[in-house]
């Protein structure tokens, strides 16, 4: 843990009203997981946000490789609408597979988004955290990463400057605290945006335990038996598992700063001062000619 | 193209071999049928058409058209580097593009491989690829800089990706570019060019490539025609169309004279007129400045394989290419069957 950690409060009024965040992430439950409450914070801070997921996700769920691609992909679009996301884009890279794909290609594409949404924050992958053994994961990491600063430049894909785009750097990054290990500077008080995060996390069935709740019911049901927290139907007994049993973590990273949920990023900001060093040198220096 | 040693000397070149090869039957028996025809060349470059052809039995010559036949309509010209749509399709670019077409001019290499120095070619060719379009007629000239004779090492599909970005955004309805078919292909540019231009062509009609784009505003377009040339010396390509070039051979003239950082043409009519007057000589045919000789050069020693391609066909100049056309719209003859042949129950 780094000794300058800073918490992150939720802000009244629309303060980032303007301003355009894109959560990056390579599997349906992601962003519900390690970002699900600051997502849900920032849009409701006035953030516009937006989510791309970058692999096709056939590795996970209960059906065939191809089902399983179609049962993420309609629960991907579910869990956006969940957090209040106002776009969803789907690059379907094949699931697990990533590091063999062009690392030009995909960036190539995050680019054309940052430009095209103006995204101002990214929330993604740490490209450069330890113990992430998922190659999607840091392969999506890395690309967000180059394509921040290269949507800057005008020299890069000039070609969508013909289509009336513009370059548009990204300037704060939020880093995802995936793997036990990971770097963090910024701890998120997810309290008040936990229900939705609740919400989003439901949502994830195919993979991330969305389903697990009503799943306990039935089985508790073929054995003559319930549990009270699961509630009377399927949509409590999801909700109920999962602020029982899958939000340990946000629990914990809470508790050493009084906050009863949280979560972890490694947060970036590179947006450039209001007055430049040169301008304020100049302001205290300059005399008349 | 491949620029190999040729450059060394206008005059070394020319004193090579200013006669006219190939083009007379060899010693195939004549029980065998040729399936490839030698072309009669001049033997002045290299970079001009190739040692065989293969001929459809459907060939068709592409001859001017009068009016604006292609008005509305929008043609990209995709080379790997400066010199090869003006070597190779020059003419027919310029021949469609006066009949209505507009065009665009992609370039997709760097062609840091030709240049006093690797910078210095990086500069000349960026201002040469602009410096081409103008006589042939493009609206605006495209590069994209990828490594010269390095193609190979990057992600085709990266490539891909940005042409199916640009055939949507120009709204192409046909490309020029090199045959991704074509024998004996030595320079990797041109494979990963002409591999990434077709399978961009069909792609951009897709609704599930790249969908971002629609988001963006472009619209989803099918490239329906394709001409694909050849490229040389060696070269070998399926020819079905020969074009008309001969009122346009003054276009592709001058778009080569533009290419000065690369290729056979640029300044070597006046690098030969200089060197010919330090031994106290002078040729007639290249005129009385610097840019009556480019021309002329050009015009006289680079364009006469096109002349002599010409010639077999009964036309002053030509160019020749595999041509693919649009589709038949293949629901309409099945409705057409279906009205003509279908009985009451």
């Amino acid at each position: 843990m780094s000794p300058d950690i800073v918490v992150e409060r939720d802000q009244s009024g629309q303060p980032h009203r303007g301003k355009v965040f894109a959560a990056i992430h390579a599997h349906l439950d992601d962003v519900p997981y390690y970002a699900g409450g600051l997502c849900a914070k920032l849009i409701a801070e006035g953030y516009t946000g937006c989510l791309i997921r970058t692999s096709n996700d056939e590795k996970c769920g209960r059906g065939t490789i191809a089902q399983n691609i179609l049962s993420n992909q309609e629960e991907h679009f579910k869990m956006a609408a969940a957090l209040g996301f106002k776009e969803t884009f789907d690059f379907y890279y094949r699931n697990h597979r990533m590091n063999g794909i062009s690392s030009t290609e995909i960036r190539g594409r995050l680019i054309l988004l940052f430009r095209l949404l103006k995204v101002d924050t990214v929330i993604s992958f740490n490209p450069w955290g330890h113990g992430e053994e998922n190659p999607d994961h840091w392969v999506t990491g890395r690309a967000v990463e180059e394509a921040c600063w290269m949507s800057g430049m005008a020299n890069d894909f000039p070609e969508h400057l013909e289509a009336g785009l513009r370059p548009h750097p990204v300037c704060e990054r939020y880093y995802f605290y995936a793997r036990s290990g990971q770097p963090y500077n910024r701890v998120v008080d997810a309290g008040a945006h936990i229900e939705k995060k609740i919400d989003a996390i439901v949502e994830c069935r195919s993979q991330g335990g969305g389903d697990l709740g009503s799943k306990l019911r039935a089985e508790l049901a073929r054995q003559r038996r319930r549990l009270p927290l699961l509630g009377d139907s399927d949509r409590t007994a999801d909700r109920a598992y999962v602020r029982q049993f899958l939000l340990d973590d946000d629990r914990e990273y809470g508790q050493p700063h009084g906050l009863a949920f949280a979560e972890r990023f490694f947060y970036l900001d590179h947006r450039p001062p209001a007055r430049s060093k040169v301008d304020a040198y100049i302001g205290k220096y300059a005399v008349p000619a | 193209m491949e620029r190999r040693t040729f450059l060394g000397s206008p005059a070394a070149a020319l004193g090579a071999a200013p006669h006219a090869t190939g083009g007379p039957p060899g010693e195939l028996p004549p029980k065998f049928i040729p399936t490839a025809y030698a072309l009669p060349r001049s033997g002045y470059s290299p970079f001009t058409t190739p040692d065989y052809y293969t001929y459809a039995n459907d060939l068709v010559i592409e001859r001017p058209r009068r009016g604006q036949p292609h008005q509305g309509k929008v043609l990209a010209a995709i080379q790997p580097h400066s010199d090869d749509v003006p070597l190779y399709c020059g003419g027919t670019v310029a021949k469609l593009i006066d009949e209505g077409y507009t065009g665009y001019l992609i370039r997709v290499s760097n062609d840091e491989a030709a240049g006093r120095t690797l910078g210095h070619g990086v500069v000349q060719n960026e201002i040469d690829n602009h410096a081409v379009a103008k006589p042939l007629g493009c609206k605006k000239a495209f590069s994209f800089y990828y490594r010269n004779h390095r193609m190979d090492d990057d992600a085709e599909i990266e490539i891909r990706a940005r042409l199916i970005f640009l055939y949507r955004l120009l709204q192409v309805d046909t490309i020029l570019t090199l045959d991704p078919y074509n024998h004996y292909e030595e320079n990797p540019d041109h494979l990963v060019v002409s591999r990434a231009a077709e399978a961009a062509c069909w792609m951009a009609g897709g609704d599930k490539d790249y969908p971002e784009h629609f988001r963006a505003g472009l619209k989803r377009i099918n490239v329906r025609e394709k001409y694909y040339h050849a490229r040389s010396p060696q070269g070998h390509n399926l020819v079905n169309r020969i074009v008309d070039i001969g009122a346009y051979i003054d276009h592709k003239v001058r778009a080569n004279v533009a290419n000065v950082g690369k290729g056979p043409a640029g300044n070597a009519g006046a690098r030969l007129r200089r060197e010919l007057a330090k031994q106290g000589k002078k040729l007639p045919l290249l005129g009385d400045s610097d840019d009556t000789a480019n021309f002329a050069y050009v015009k006289h020693f680079l364009m006469e394989d096109f002349r002599l391609l010409g010639e077999q066909f009964g036309l002053g100049y030509a160019e020749a290419f595999r041509y693919i056309g649009p589709e038949p719209d293949y629901s309409a003859n099945l409705r057409r069957y279906i009205d003509e042949h279908a009985a009451p129950l």
